[in-house]
């Protein structure tokens, strides 16, 4: 059978051919790269001496854990390892996939260097230096290598947070001994993973180049080049992402209404497992006195600092642990602000006519908008509130060792972790003098928290941190603000994936929406 | 054979001793200041998760330990080797850190200084050629008020017009490597806010200066010989005028590399300001130890530069500086 075609024919074809290709979306253009901001470059992609989530962002995807978390949630799936099951309290058996190979030729992802990424954080590492994230592995007895792919994580005392803390987070990069062995500090720069990605290229504080690593195994991503921007200025990447030089960015609360007018935005809010409080110093005169915290709870209107400094953006939170978290305390008794109660609270201290008082905050406009409000609510009680801003650097030190004696108001934020005994081990008794800017001591606390942490039954350690954030509720030295929101603007056809404490970004499961 | 006046040569030598002078106190300032800071360095760059042997001995590593003046010995030991060690965060060679983004702080410093010099000179004779007219007086407020906008508002709204409403120009970064015009494309915007304020300055300057110049005997000569206006204005007057302009902008020079630092973070590029921005929020004293003495040391160069250029133009120095050494001869 012959086909004879004229030429009207064949013009109409192709015409139907190019229109069909075109408009249905197996034929549309599928994009290939994004572009994502970071507030700041990198510093060190070393695990082990990492800085803070941006850089785990990064490690996580061109390395491999031997579990990571599923898209957006906090359950678990197998990463390197084909199979990881909990033995016992103190033990942990794992089996490697094999065939997974580290870039940069750096041969294959074996159990040895499981070993070597997991212990090498309690030992020592170039000069001397200790690994900053020390805690993390600090229940890790060793890794004993019974194979070439199988392996157990032998551990000194049980340690329920390892999984969440460690194994499945930035400490569990599983990185190359050969890579290290051959790169020395340059490691710090120069990362050399099994994962879904590959540092193409680092241009310091212009740009980070991933790329899909074409030798990986298992799912590939989405994107085939993520191009990581370093933008400090939250304006500037407001208006990059208006003229569509980056696609994905973390905003203020306070930005986003807006970002929302952008038509080309996507504006993602998701609730954060942070905190901020007002912490109050119990060890200085007159806030030794009970009475005086009290009156100051009872005087600052909570749900005006919500309005007034974070636009109603956020809710309020009730006490340490947000909720979703193990140990959130769902019954957590809200103060109403009762400014005849307060009064009387002070007159009984001996302060009728109030006092001098001063709050130190961090540099940034929403604590220093809490603050203000804070010191206009106080004067209504007769408290003459100073304010102290200080940058990052020296408000960091204003609660430590001899200095934090003199410390008296302080509004704090502090970043979560999905564990809980993550974030009470900052209000320790141990932790005066470092962290614990409170001075709050309690004995029943410091048990409950070394309980937290070594027990392995989840309803033994739920009723214990319910408890320890009661004794701080007792205490009235926090008073609590809110655990803030997360703020994404990304673009309309941009899925990105992010775990629920926010800071988790998961670029090998960002898609195309 | 061309006979070396010792005049010069002193002269020379003295501003080079002035600007050693001006890089070592500017040092010693530094480290003293450093000294005051609270917050302990090593805390800040670790974070909440470092153990207090960690804190130890990253401080040991930083030379925290040692005493001030002990420290400032060895910076100025490692100045002398030009090896200032290495970034304990990343581990790369901080002299490396510091050349690579040194040719960016350049580019926009000394574009914005031409920029300034272009057209606040024309501007400013302009007005001085056209006293109390209506372009004088437009001039006059044009140049206020450049002066008096804050160079970061200026940076807002040059992305909001041309990156934003116009899609005329980017609005981030430096460009990459090899592709020179994008690199110039993304230089208009922060050399134009870095330039806005000096434009208005120079303008101002230049302006009266030019007014006392066309007022000289000289000028008033030349025009008696029937000499073209232009000539007199732009070969005669101007040269005269635009010394203590030429004086402005070379500190103006030294200025614009610490201005720099805002252009560099609103704009997010690469930079000495931004190296020194970023250090100083995580109280990384090596790397800004290393760029504050590179920034120093530029502007004790540009001061140095203007001085030998305010020489070689004003023939009264030249004569002075002749005299001075025929004298002691």
């Amino acid at each position: 059978m012959t086909l004879k075609l004229d030429r009207r024919q064949v013009l109409r074809s192709a015409a139907a051919g190019a229109a069909a290709a075109f408009l249905s979306p197996a034929g549309a253009l599928a994009r290939d790269r994004l572009v994502i901001r970071l507030d700041r470059d990198f510093q060190n992609l070393d695990p082990a001496y990492r800085i803070g989530p941006l850089e785990a962002n990064i490690l996580r995807c061109v390395t491999r854990r031997l579990v990571k978390f599923k898209p957006g949630v906090v359950e678990f799936e197998n990463d390197a390892a084909a199979s990881i099951k909990q033995v016992d309290d103190k033990l942990i058996e794992f089996t490697l996939k094999e065939g997974m190979r580290f870039q940069g030729g750096y041969g294959e992802l074996t159990a040895d260097d499981v070993k070597f990424s997991f212990e090498r954080f309690n030992q020592p590492g170039p000069g001397g230096k200790k690994s900053t994230y020390a805690k993390d592995w600090d229940a890790l007895d060793g890794v004993e290598v019974t194979g070439k792919y199988s392996g157990r994580l032998v551990l000194k005392r049980p340690a329920p947070a390892l999984w969440l803390i460690a194994i499945g987070d930035g400490s569990g990069c599983i990185v190359s001994r050969k890579a290290f062995d051959a790169l020395g500090e340059k490691t710090a720069v120069q990362l050399h993973g099994a994962g879904p990605y590959a540092l193409a290229e680092w241009v310091p504080n212009q740009r980070i180049l991933l790329r899909a690593d074409p030798n990986f195994v298992g799912p590939k991503p989405y994107f085939q080049e993520i191009v990581l921007r370093p933008i400090q200025e939250g304006k500037t990447a407001q208006l990059a992402f208006r003229s569509g030089e980056i696609d994905f960015t973390s905003l203020e609360p306070t930005e986003a209404a807006e970002m929302a007018r952008d038509p080309s935005a996507a504006i993602i809010k998701k609730d954060s497992i942070n905190y901020v409080w007002i912490g109050i110093n119990v060890e200085k005169k007159p806030y030794d006195d009970i009475r005086v915290r009290q009156a100051i709870q009872k005087a600052i209107d909570v749900d005006q600092v919500i309005l007034g400094a974070y636009n109603g953006t956020v809710t309020r939170a009730r006490s340490l642990m947000a909720p979703g978290l193990l140990g959130h305390w769902a019954d957590a008794p809200v103060v109403k602000r009762d400014l005849p109660g307060a009064k009387k609270l002070l007159a009984d201290a001996g302060l009728p006519n109030g006092f001098k008082a001063k709050i130190t905050v961090l540099n940034r406009p929403t604590f220093q908008a809490a603050a203000q409000i804070a010191q206009a609510n106080l004067a209504e009680i007769g408290v003459d509130l100073a304010i102290e801003v200080l940058d990052t650097g020296t408000y960091f030190s204003s609660g430590k060792g001899d200095v934090g004696k003199n410390l008296e108001l302080s509004l704090q934020r502090f970043g979560g972790k999905l564990d809980p005994g993550f974030q009470t081990q900052w209000f320790t008794g141990e932790q005066v003098g470092e962290w614990n800017w409170q001075r709050w001591r309690n004995d029943e606390f410091d048990r409950l928290d070394r309980i937290g942490q070594s027990t392995v039954d989840t309803k033994a350690r739920e009723a214990a941190y319910i408890r320890m954030q009661q004794l701080m509720a007792d205490s009235v030295a926090y008073i609590w603000l809110t655990h803030e929101v997360n703020v994404f603007a990304g673009k309309t056809w941009l899925r990105p994936s992010i775990l629920p404490n926010g800071d988790d970004w998961q670029y090998e499961h960002f898609l195309e929406a | 054979m061309t006979r070396v006046e010792p005049g010069p040569w002193r002269y020379f030598a003295s501003r080079v001793v002035t600007a050693a002078f001006i890089v070592v106190g500017a040092i010693t300032l530094l480290f003293v200041l450093t000294q005051l800071v609270r917050g302990n360095p090593a805390e800040v760059l670790l974070g909440p998760r470092a153990t207090a042997e960690a804190v130890a001995e990253f401080a040991r590593r930083m030379g925290l330990d040692l005493p001030v003046h002990e420290r400032l010995l060895q910076f100025f030991g490692q100045v002398i080797r030009g090896d200032f060690g290495v970034d304990i965060i990343s581990g790369r060679p901080i002299l490396d850190m510091v050349l690579e983004v040194m040719p960016f702080t350049l580019a926009l410093t000394f574009s914005a200084i031409a920029l300034a010099f272009l057209i606040g000179v024309p501007l400013g004779c302009y007005a001085a050629t056209h006293p109390n007219g209506v372009g004088d007086r437009i001039a006059a407020v044009l140049s206020v008020g450049l002066i008096s906008m804050p160079s970061f508002v200026v940076s807002i709204y040059l992305l909001l017009v041309f990156s934003i409403w116009l899609q005329w120009l980017p609005v981030l970064g430096a460009g990459g490597s090899g592709g020179i015009l994008d690199q110039l494309t993304r230089l208009v915007l922060p050399t134009s806010a870095l330039a806005i304020g000096w434009i208005g300055y120079v303008a101002r300057l230049t302006r009266s200066s030019m007014v006392e110049t066309l007022a000289e005997p000289y000028i008033r000569t030349s025009r008696a010989y029937g000499l073209a206006e232009s000539k007199i204005i732009y070969k005669y007057a101007l040269k005269n005028a635009c010394l203590p302009t030429l004086a402005v902008l070379g500190l103006g020079t030294g200025r614009l590399f610490g201005e720099a630092v805002f252009a560099e973070v609103i704009f997010a590029r690469p930079g000495l300001g931004t190296l020194i921005y970023t250090g100083i929020s995580t109280r990384n004293y090596p790397v800004v130890q290393a760029g504050v003495f590179a920034i120093v040391l530029l502007f004790a160069m540009a001061n140095l530069a203007t001085d030998m250029a305010y020489a070689w133009v004003d023939p009264r120095i030249r004569a002075g500086l002749r005299g001075t050494s025929a004298g002691r001869r």
